[in-house]
């Protein structure tokens, strides 16, 4: 297992180094230029300043040694500073993670406990009201864009009814350390962040109930005499879950692309938010700080995918 | 002065010029009037309480001499004060942490210190702070602003390290309160541009500066985004980075301690929500859209404030685009000046919150142009002159001479929706007096950079200025400033006029600095525009506050673009 980990770690450098060459020429080849998008309106600046500027962050060199310069920088652990905040740039992404972690997982989390139960009682009252009306919202939930859902969601609960708190993650004038408030704000975006995947998980998990209750071994279950809620959740649902899995390498990585969209719409401080506003003001290290931490992600939810594996299915063995 | 520029959320924000508009004012207090019809001699200004100011992004840098951006400025703006005033209402310059007197030969600012004004640490605010201001600013390699004081003697000689210092600022050693400043031309706009620069602590910051080694520099210091101590109305206490800054009373404030305990600056994803959270009282201020006022009027909870902007949005037509030779000629772009319906767009567009604007000062500025044609909404006149041109009709309804079409491509960026309604609706009027605009929406990242540097591409431009409070429109409409590939500049639409320049050295270079003076040549300077257009000047718009119906005190004008000038003087009624 140790072996396989080490293994895989390694197969993650060119995944890595791939995505930061590629991101690397989308951004500076897409049209754009931070120095004079930050000089815009400035009193005064001169052509000379813009000069000095892109001399300053070494914007006047060609692209293969920029690029050169950045990887020897990054192997050093310095992701070079913000032009916006004049701070380094991984600090102020690794700043923003909490934020979109807490918010991520506690989606994962809702997303799992009602994606999983609705779908195995659609799936086993097959045909009944119940599964239709959980269809439905299957494809609903998927179908709806988010951002329309949360300000939906801000209209009715925050504006009309004004239960919940609509922006950021705490009321001003409360202390950091103010949980019960913190929680009140968590609740609207990660909902609505969680919609999407809880019709996923119900789909999922309807169509692979079904074709697992319809197997030998449940019938077999059943002629043993067992309970029908022992086999249902014991036999059942162990197996059905298996695919459930596999999507879960891809979530976090869909969660932290989805919060890109909910951390606008709610304010929430996190790293999607602020490398959206990088990238609109093309602020390179950030950006670059920014793919790179999501892509290392993505890399080990993946790893932890196929480590999962090896638990809900033992035919299949980590090697 | 400053472009305005817009992001997907449809703002604009304030530039160098917040940075400009002073914090406050040695009038007579208000009574608290004017934020409510109720307020009277009763109504008694009480301490306490926090206002939560809604905006659209975070602050990046609170270091004034390193920032260029407007959410930050207003914030350092209440830790760092001012030497100058500038009058909300008429712009007129007024001394505030300082008084001036000024050399017969215009060129010698010498300056006293108010023996109040003191950092909250206890030390008296000297000369040496503003000089140790244009120093790091000099010396720092991010500022965008470095040029800001290219006019002080010995400054740039500084900066490059020849010098170890400036010899234009002389601080007076017996009494450092006194200090001079000299200029090696006359620099009308200095006392906003130059004197507006907040002096900044040089007790906390003047070590980061070493005269004799110019790579020492500011730009790291731990200071910069936690300021450790505070001239203005509030001092610096804590940044919840993406979320909100909190301020909080600076009880030795040497105009007296304000009522407020706490400004917070909040992060608002955008203007829907954050009229909602007025309604929610989450927010308690915020510059709200025209699209909200109805909305947000309903509120018994809310009160909105409307005053014109010193600033306007317009149609910019390239003049030095061989691409669109015919908008070299004057006759075409009076058309087109003429063509267009600018009362039935600020309906439109701004649900009536904005006038019609001539040219380049709007009528709430000092500098404005008197006498001028309001090219009043004509379909015939413009064709006519589309005609006189030399252009026929042809059977598409379209004007087109030598087989070449009368068609312009106006591009504005994306998201602003101000910007593009207005791009729409000149997409139909225009079309009526047979003009083909072919509409182009492009990111403003990928558009500010072909604009300052003169792309062929760029037939003609919609986009937004915010006037600073000085009206010296040098940076816009010089031909020296003519945006080029080689050469940034804001004269983006390659406007050249030999007339038009001298107007603008004589308002900006003197040698008479007088109001009057300066007065005439702008006058003269619009007068021209106004015949020229160089733009089809479009329309300036209302800016409007709202803030929650119990904070009293609040005074705007045209020239305090936050309409927070005087905030120590604002409270909250209970």
């Amino acid at each position: 297992m140790r072996a396989y980990i080490i293994r895989r770690l390694i197969y993650a450098i060119p995944t890595l180094l791939g995505v930061s060459i590629i991101v690397f020429l989308i951004t500076r080849l897409s049209p754009g230029d931070p120095v004079r998008i930050y000089t815009f309106g400035a009193l005064n600046v001169t052509e000379e300043d813009i000069q000095a500027l892109r001399e300053h962050y070494g914007l006047n060199k060609p692209l293969y040694e920029q690029y050169v310069l950045w990887l020897i920088q990054v192997l050093q652990g310095d992701f070079g500073k913000s032009l916006q905040y004049n701070r380094p740039a991984l600090p102020l992404i690794f700043d923003r993670l909490p934020a979109t972690l807490q918010l991520a997982t506690t989606a994962l989390g809702i997303q799992l406990l009602i994606g999983v139960p609705l779908g195995v009682m659609a799936a086993l009252r097959r045909g009944s009201w119940v599964d239709y009306v959980i269809r439905v919202f299957g494809v609903l939930g998927h179908a709806i864009p988010t951002f329309w859902l949360g300000l939906m969601a801000i209209i009715i609960f925050s504006v009309t009814f004004r239960v919940l708190p609509s922006q950021g993650v705490l009321t001003v004038g409360h202390d950091v350390w103010d949980v019960p408030d913190r929680l009140k704000h968590l609740i609207l975006p990660s909902i609505v962040l969680a919609v999407a995947g809880i019709a996923n998980y119900s789909r999922y998990l309807r169509t692979e109930t079904l074709d697992v209750i319809a197997q030998d071994f449940i019938r077999t279950a059943r002629a043993k005499g067992l309970r029908e809620r022992t086999v249902t959740y014991v036999h059942a649902l162990r197996n059905a879950l298996i695919p459930v899995v596999t999507a879960l390498g891809g979530v976090l990585f869909a969660l932290f692309s989805g919060a890109l969209v909910i951390e606008q719409v709610f304010t929430w401080p996190g790293v999607g938010q602020f490398t959206y506003a990088a990238a609109r003001s093309k602020d390179y290290p950030v950006i670059m700080a920014g793919v790179m931490v999501a892509s290392a992600l993505l890399v080990l939810s993946y790893l932890l995918r196929d480590i999962a594996y090896a638990f809900v299915d033992p035919r299949i063995k980590v090697k | 002065m400053s472009p305005r520029v817009g992001t997907t959320k449809g703002f604009a924000a304030v530039l160098a010029s917040s940075m400009l508009v002073a914090m406050a004012c040695g009038q007579a207090p208000t009574g608290g009037g004017g934020a409510s019809p109720a307020a009277s001699a009763a109504e008694q200004p009480t301490p306490g309480g926090r206002v939560i100011y809604g905006s659209f992004s975070d602050i990046q840098r609170l270091n004034p001499a390193t920032s260029n951006d407007a959410t930050s400025s207003q914030v350092s703006g209440k830790i760092y004060d001012t030497l100058i005033l500038v009058d909300p209402k008429t712009s007129e310059v007024k001394p505030n942490m300082g008084q001036w007197t000024v050399s017969a030969d215009g060129l010698t600012f010498s300056w006293t210190v108010d023996a109040k004004a003191n950092w909250s640490d206890g030390k008296p605010v000297t000369g040496n702070d503003f000089l140790a201001r244009v120093k790091m600013q000099g010396r720092s390699k991010v500022t965008p602003n470095k040029s800001a004081f290219n006019d002080i003697e010995g400054y740039q000689d500084y900066t490059t390290g020849k010098a170890t210092s400036i010899s234009g600022i002389q601080v007076d050693a017996s009494n450092p309160k006194k200090f001079t400043v000299k200029f090696t031309r006359v620099f009308c706009p200095a006392l906003v541009t130059v004197f507006g620069s907040a002096p900044m602590p040089e007790h906390i910051f003047g070590k980061y500066t070493v005269d004799n080694d110019p790579s020492k520099n500011v730009d790291d210091a731990a200071e910069n985004n936690a300021p450790p101590v505070a001239s203005g109305p509030f001092k610096f206490k804590e940044w919840r980075k993406g979320d909100q800054v909190i301020l909080s009373r600076n009880d030795t404030y040497w105009k007296g301690a304000p009522l407020l305990d706490e400004y917070v600056q909040k992060v608002v994803s955008d203007s829907t929500v954050g009229a909602a959270q007025m309604k929610t009282g989450e927010l308690t201020m915020e510059l709200a859209q025209p699209g909200d006022v109805a909305d947000l009027s309903k509120a018994d909870n809310v009160k909105l404030y409307k005053w014109p902007d010193n600033g306007y949005v317009y149609i910019g037509w390239r003049t030095n685009n061989p691409n669109v030779a015919f908008l070299g000629d004057k006759r075409i772009r009076q058309a087109l000046m003429y063509g267009i319906d600018v009362d039935a767009v600020v309906k439109a567009v701004l649900f009536g919150e904005g006038t019609k604007q001539l040219a380049h000062h709007p009528p709430v500025s000092w500098a404005a142009g008197v006498g001028l044609n309001e090219y009043k909404y004509d379909k015939t006149k413009a064709e006519d002159l589309i005609k006189q041109a030399g252009y026929t009709k042809g059977a598409d309804g379209f004007y087109a001479k030598d087989g070449k079409p009368l068609a312009i491509t106006i591009v504005t960026n994306q998201g602003n929706k101000t910007r593009e309604t207005f791009l729409q609706v000149a997409v139909e009027q225009y079309k009526q007096i047979g003009v083909k605009i072919n509409p182009k929406l492009e990111a403003f990242e990928a558009l500010v950079p072909k604009l300052t540097g003169g792309s062929p591409e760029v037939e003609a431009v919609i986009i937004g200025w915010q006037l600073s409070a000085d009206p010296d429109p040098f940076t816009i409409w010089h031909s020296s400033n003519v945006a080029s590939p080689t050469k940034a500049g804001n004269n983006f639409v390659g406007y050249a006029n030999p007339d038009v320049d001298k107007a603008i050295e004589a308002g900006r270079n003197g040698p008479d600095c007088s109001q009057p003076a300066r007065q005439k040549a702008y006058q003269q300077m619009n007068k021209i525009l106004n015949d020229d257009v160089p733009y089809m000047f479009g329309f300036a718009q209302n800016r409007i506050l709202a803030t929650a119906s119990n904070i009293r005190g609040i005074e705007t004008g045209s020239f305090s673009p936050n309409a927070d000038w005087n905030i120590e003087k604002w409270w909250i009624k209970k």
